[in-house]
This record gives structure tokens, C-alpha cells and sequence, in this order.
């Protein structure tokens, strides 16, 4: 037990002492509080940004794209709301366009187009808009831009030209203005987000930002400590430590201090972020939106203490396989590619899986133990999955790490000492039935 | 109480079909330094990984102060493997730490031992260096620190002067032999016969897996006995070898080694020397390890 702590405490003061991690640690929370803060500011910076011309062969159609809102809600709070970034999208884009007049007086559309694809490609304007004379009966307009793909302001100028000429409709038919003010009435929405503990008030691009988010955070620390783990465990071979260690200490004690080692300095960067972005949220809650607050519940936290927990064994123990069987670190960085590949399936899974957590895929995934760290994870931060689907997977979870753990201090036993030879797969079986 | 700190009994190990070490028996008195000799690729790397528990033996047994192999006798033995290597980000006082506490020392007691062996091998002033830091002298002498921190009652080592200056060679000599002193056992591998010759006790050889001498250096040499001249020379003495009387003949050009059927045919080989070449020395001598090793290696292979 001494000697299993003196590993312990060495592998860990090695790491806590890096600078990459002192730095990983700090810039990591920044990170996320730049992520909420920076695409509220950016937008507000970037409102002024689009021009669009304007020919409007029907008359009186500019004024009515102009007078349309042209600031979100987060203009009106005048302070950062992620709410803007959702369901007020069309508001906001709007808020950066500004619609300039062109006089059509007497030029012809086919050389005014060619005129302005001109001063599109000069990026003097952004786009042309082409309202014909008779749009009321055609409903069809013309958009001439370099991005065509911009759905925001594509939507917003589709439904403020609808609005206005179904007013005006209305209004032709003599119906009282006040009543087709009623009828053209915007519509908004606000999404909840159904949970067992009570439906919230949430936002379905920041839950899945959010996620994301975490998932990436997740999946980068996975593989940044088990290839941590690789490296040691090679280091220790390639520079001939292995054998000393071998002399002084039981091969069980050295591989599973090295793991917990290891593990305790991840955990120790993952419970300094949760402090941080703790101590970040409640200093400047007045600037975070309440979906983020929604999201980042004490349960996440500790959801994503227990998946990291268990993603690290999952995940440490093969890296360790690698590092003791191989002797280069090329080798290793071939294998170990190999590797990723199974933490970036779920990964992928995870990501394409967020808006449908609850699909069948999704479900039997998540329950594989090499599986279940990121994929659980994910269907945690969308929909709660049922308690017996986590605790299944954590208990597989956990079976899969004994089993590992059994197989990898005899695997690094005489792997350790191995040098100079690239074992065989055959060779690798008979190390485990080897003592 | 044993007065064995070690004991070795019909140890065998294969190697993809070759026999490395084909039944090696030997064992070592407890205060004794005892050198096992033999050239590269003998098998004396492979003894000492059996006798360390670190590869297991085909066949034979190996009795350590007094008991089976176990993880408890770990502690009481220092062990410096042929492949030397420290964590080379660690800083000098943290690889003793590190080491130590593997032994099972307290952090303390490795702080104030660790002090005054780097003070004794000149690293004073290096605590807070990487080992990368280091040269590779210090590195070598920081490795042989490790080897003995936790004041083990046995030493095992593996080649300890490959790779050192001569310098650091005398001050690894003086630490076995202060050890030596305080009552401990030490084992020491070699190839450098001519090291051993002037510190061990008891010497074991072997060529070819194979145990070639064994006994203790004052009994190993009288076996061999006082046969030998040594001749300063300057000309051509090759007739030398073929002279009927003389066995043995090692020539290194301004210097031979003559060993004689009998000693009192040296005044016969003074006379056959003189009026040939010119003869600055004349003089009877010791065996020397080598040449005893080189002349029992080639009757085995004449035989």
C-alpha cells in the first residue's frame, strides 16, 4: 500500500507541476465563459455589417423592410442575452442589414442586375433585391448576393414581404387598419424544456451548444490523459526505468499507482474548472443568460466528475497496453490512433445524436461500456434517460474497467521489460496467462 | 542464522532455444564482495535478472538472505540494472524521493541520506536539477545513489563501472568497499577482470551460460599458482611459444606473460631469452584474472 502511494504521489506531482496543465487548467474555464459571452458581443459589433440594394419596381416595400424591428430584445435589455441567438435570430439579423433604395426610375431590371452584380462582386454591397412591379400577384422576388445561403436574412425578408403585402391586401379590401395591424401580428416563441425536477424555461440552441460543449471538453481529456498514461508508461521502458521499478515494488502496485496517479490529476483539473466556472457564473450571473444557468446544474457537474472517472479507466488502461507493448514512439502514435477511433465513434455518435438523444442507436450505444462515457454523458445534458439505463451502464461500465485492470498489470508485467521487440498479438495472449 | 546472503542452485534459462544459462550453482557468504566474471553475452546479466526475480528461471532455485524470493526482500536489496535510466523530468531530489519511498523509506530519512550521498559524490547543490540536466557521469553517479539510499544489506550490480571516468571508477570502488566494511554483501558483474582482481572477495566465471571458476581469490589463484613470468622486452619473441618446456604464452609486443610447466625452468628461459632479444625485465608474477579465465576458457574448448 506504501509503495502503491509513493507512485501514486509521484505520477501526480508530475503532472500537477506541468506547465501545460496549469495552463490547460486556467485557460480551459475562460474558454467557456468566452463562449457564452463572445457570440452575444460579436453580433452586437457586427450589426451594421450588411447592405442590401434595393429595386423596388412595386413601390413602397423598402420603407416596410426598414421599419421593421431592427434590434433583438438583448438592444432593448442593453446588456448581453443569449436569448437573441435563438428564437430572436430574425430580429437580430435584421438589426445588421440596412435596406438602401434604389431608384428603378425608368432603367431597365436587366441592366440595373448587371450594373449591381458589379458592385456585389466589389463587395460595395452585399446584395441587390429585386421587387417586380407586379410581386402582388407573382409573390416573386429576386435576391442577387455572393451568399445566397444566408437563411436568417432570406427568412426575414421573405416574411416582412409577405406581411406587407398581405396588409396591403387587407387594406385594399377596406378592412380597418387596426384590425389588419392585429392580423399581421408577429408571432413568438419561447421553447421549455420538459425535465423530471420541472419544466424550465430553455433554449434549445443553448442546451445544445452547451452539450456540445461538454462533450468536446470530454472527449479532449479522455484522450489527453490516456495518451498521458502511453507516454509514461513508454518512457519508462525506452529510458530503462522499468527494470528498477520492477526490483523495487510489485508490477500491480507500479501500473495501477501509475493509473490512479494519473487519474487523480485529471480529476483534480476537472473539480478546479467546476470551481472555476462556478465562481465565473455566480461573479457574472447578471451577464449569463438563464438558460446557461438551467444547464449548469450541481447534477452535470457531478455527472461529468463520474463519466470522466469512468472514461478515464475505460480509456487509460488500453493506452497503457500500447506504451508497455511497444518500444518507439512512433509505434505508439500508431496504435494509439487506432485507439482514438473508439473514443471518436461515440464522440460523432454523440454529436449527431444531441438533437435525438432518445433514438434506439442512441440508446443500445450508450449502454457499451467503451461507449458509455461520452454517449451516456451526451443523453444526460439533452433528456434525462431513465435511472436504470445510467446505473446498467455505469455498472457495465465498471466491470469492463475490473476486467481491464486485470488484464493490463499483466500485460505491463512483461511488457515493461520488453525491449528491443515488437510482440506479436499471439505473443501479447501468452503474457497474460504468463505467472 | 544463514551465512548465505545468496544462494544459486542449477539455475537454466532459454532464450528462443538457446540455452543463456545452463545450470549456474554459486553462492555468496554474507560480508563478502563477490565478482562474477566473464565476457559480454556470458550469461551474467541474465543471473542477475533471475537472482532479482525479474525473469523466472526454466529451472533451479534461488535462496536470497535466507528465504525465497519476495516482494518484502525487495527493500533489503539495492540493485542496479545493466540498462541504467532515470525520469529524466524529474528533479534529482524527487527521483530520491521517489525511489525511496518505492523502497519503503520514510520521505525524511530519504531527504537526509539522500543529502549526504550527493555530498559524497559531489551532486551537492543539484537537488532542484532535472536529470536531464544532468551529464551523463552525474547521471551515473545519481543512479548508483538510488542503488544504495535505503542501505541495503545486499548489492547487486550490474557491470557498476561501465560507462564511468576513472575518476568516478575509484569512487565507486571506495563505496563497495566501505559497504564491505559496515558488514554487507555485495555482488558485482564485470567484464573488466582487471577491476575485480583488486576488490573482490570471492569470484565466480562463467562463459557460455556455462560456470567455468569458482572459489575465493586467494584460492582461485594459488590453484594457478606462481608459474608466471613477466618479460620487458624489446625484438622478435615469437621461438618463445614453441620452447617445449613453456605452456603458456600471452605476448602484448614490448610485454609477455610466460607460464612455465615449472618454476624452476625460469632460469632456463632467461637463458633462452638473452643473446635473442633485448630483455629490460625479468620478473615471476601472479596469474592475472584474465589470463586465467583466457587459459581455462580454451582447455575447455581444446577438451
Amino acid at each position: 500500500m506504501k509503495k502503491l502511494f509513493a507512485v501514486v504521489k509521484k505520477e501526480y506531482k508530475v503532472i500537477v507541476k506541468k506547465k501545460s496543465f496549469i495552463i490547460m487548467t486556467v485557460l480551459t474555464p475562460v474558454l467557456m465563459a468566452g463562449m457564452m459571452f463572445v457570440p452575444v458581443m460579436l453580433m452586437k459589433m457586427g450589426r451594421t455589417d450588411k447592405k442590401i440594394a434595393v429595386a423596388d419596381y412595386a413601390g413602397g416595400y423598402t420603407q416596410a423592410l426598414s421599419a421593421k424591428p431592427q434590434a433583438g430584445k438583448a438592444e432593448k435589455k442593453g446588456g448581453f442575452d443569449m436569448d437573441a441567438m435563438d428564437e430572436q435570430q430574425g430580429a437580430e439579423a435584421a438589426g445588421r442589414i440596412s435596406f438602401q433604395q434604389v431608384e428603378p426610375a425608368g432603367r431597365d431590371a436587366a441592366a440595373l442586375i448587371k450594373d449591381y452584380e458589379q458592385r456585389v462582386l466589389k463587395k460595395e454591397i452585399d446584395g441587390l433585391l429585386l421587387i417586380p412591379v407586379d410581386v402582388k400577384e407573382t409573390r416573386q422576388v429576386s435576391y442577387y448576393s455572393t451568399s445566397v445561403s444566408d437563411f436568417t436574412t432570406i427568412k426575414f425578408i421573405e416574411s416582412t414581404l409577405r406581411t406587407a403585402i398581405s396588409k396591403q391586401l387587407l387594406l385594399e379590401k377596406r378592412i380597418d387598419p387596426a384590425v389588419v395591424d392585429e392580423a399581421t401580428r408577429e408571432i413568438s416563441m419561447e421553447t421549455f424544456k420538459v425535465k423530471k425536477e420541472g419544466t424550465t424555461k430553455s433554449d434549445s440552441g443553448m442546451d445544445y451548444m452547451m452539450s456540445l460543449f461538454m462533450i468536446v471538453i470530454l472527449f479532449m481529456i479522455l484522450i489527453n490523459y490516456g495518451q498521458m498514461i502511453m507516454r509514461g508508461v513508454l518512457e519508462e521502458k525506452t529510458s530503462r526505468i522499468s527494470e528498477l521499478l520492477i526490483a523495487s515494488a510489485r508490477a500491480t502496485q507500479i501500473f495501477y499507482g501509475k493509473l490512479l496517479g494519473i487519474g487523480l490529476a485529471g480529476l483534480t483539473q476537472v473539480g478546479l474548472w467546476i470551481i472555476l466556472g462556478a465562481v465565473l457564473v455566480s461573479r457574472f450571473s447578471g451577464m449569463v443568460d438563464s438558460a446557461i444557468l438551467s444547464f449548469l446544474t450541481p447534477e452535470i457537474a457531478v455527472y461529468f466528475v463520474i463519466f470522466f472517472i469512468l472514461g478515464f479507466f475505460v480509456y487509460a488502461i488500453p493506452y497503457a497496453f500500447i506504451g508497455a507493448a511497444v518500444n518507439t514512439d512512433q509505434e505508439a502514435q500508431q496504435f494509439a490512433s487506432v485507439l482514438s477511433v473508439l473514443i471518436i465513434v461515440p464522440y460523432i455518435l454523440g454529436i449527431s445524436a444531441i438533437q435525438n438523444p432518445n433514438s434506439t442507436l442512441t440508446m443500445v450505444a450508450s449502454l457499451f461500456p467503451l461507449f458509455t462515457p461520452i454517449l451516456m454523458f451526451m443523453r444526460i445534458t439533452t433528456a434525462l434517460p431513465p435511472l436504470w439505463q445510467i446505473a446498467t451502464s455505469i455498472g457495465l461500465c465498471v466491470l469492463t474497467i475490473w476486467g481491464l485492470a486485470w488484464l493490463g498489470a499483466k500485460i505491463f508485467r512483461v511488457g515493461m521489460l520488453m525491449y528491443g521487440k515488437k510482440p506479436s498479438l499471439g505473443e501479447m495472449l501468452r503474457w497474460v496467462r504468463y505467472k | 542464522m544463514s551465512e548465505l546472503a545468496l544462494s544459486l542452485q542449477d539455475l537454466v534459462k532459454d532464450f528462443d532455444g538457446k540455452r543463456a544459462v545452463d545450470g549456474i550453482s554459486f553462492s555468496v557468504r554474507k560480508g563478502e564482495i563477490l565478482g562474477l566474471l566473464g565476457p559480454n553475452g556470458a550469461g551474467k546479466t541474465t543471473t542477475m535478472r533471475m537472482v532479482m526475480d525479474i525473469i523466472a528461471p526454466d529451472a533451479g532455485r534461488v535462496e536470497i538472505l535466507g528465504e525465497k524470493f519476495s516482494e518484502a526482500v525487495k527493500d533489503r536489496i539495492g540493485y542496479l540494472p545493466e540498462e541504467r535510466g532515470l525520469y529524466r523530468k524529474l528533479k534529482v531530489m524527487d527521483t530520491l524521493l521517489f525511489f525511496g519511498e518505492l523502497k519503503g523509506m520514510k520521505a525524511a530519512l530519504v531527504r537526509e541520506r539522500g543529502r549526504a550521498l550527493l555530498q559524497q559524490f559531489q551532486l551537492q547543490g543539484y537537488e532542484e536539477k532535472k536529470v536531464e540536466e544532468l551529464s551523463k557521469g552525474m547521471a551515473q553517479k545519481l543512479q548508483f545513489i538510488v542503488t544504495i539510499l535505503h542501505d541495503p544489506e545486499l548489492l547487486i550490480l550490474d557491470e557498476p563501472f561501465s560507462g564511468l571516468d576513472p575518476l568516478n571508477i575509484e569512487l565507486v570502488k571506495d563505496i563497495i568497499l566501505e559497504r564491505k566494511r559496515q558488514g554487507r554483501t555485495i555482488i558485482y558483474s564485470t567484464h573488466l577482470m582487471e577491476y575485480a582482481e583488486k576488490t573482490v572477495d570471492a569470484l565466480v566465471m562463467i562463459d557460455n551460460g556455462r560456470k567455468v571458476i569458482d572459489g575465493t581469490l586467494a584460492a582461485v589463484k594459488a590453484e594457478y599458482g606462481h608459474k608466471f613470468i613477466r618479460v620487458q622486452y624489446e625484438g622478435d619473441a615469437r621461438f618463445v611459444k614453441d620452447l617445449p618446456y613453456v605452456r603458456s604464452w600471452r605476448d602484448s609486443g614490448r610485454e609477455m606473460e610466460v607460464e612455465l610447466d615449472d618454476l624452476s625452468r625460469r632460469e632456463q628461459l632467461l637463458r633462452d631469452l638473452l643473446g635473442r632479444v633485448a630483455v629490460n625485465g625479468f620478473a615471476l608474477s601472479e596469474p592475472s584474472l584474465q589470463n586465467i579465465f583466457i587459459r581455462k576458457v580454451q582447455k575447455g574448448a581444446g577438451a
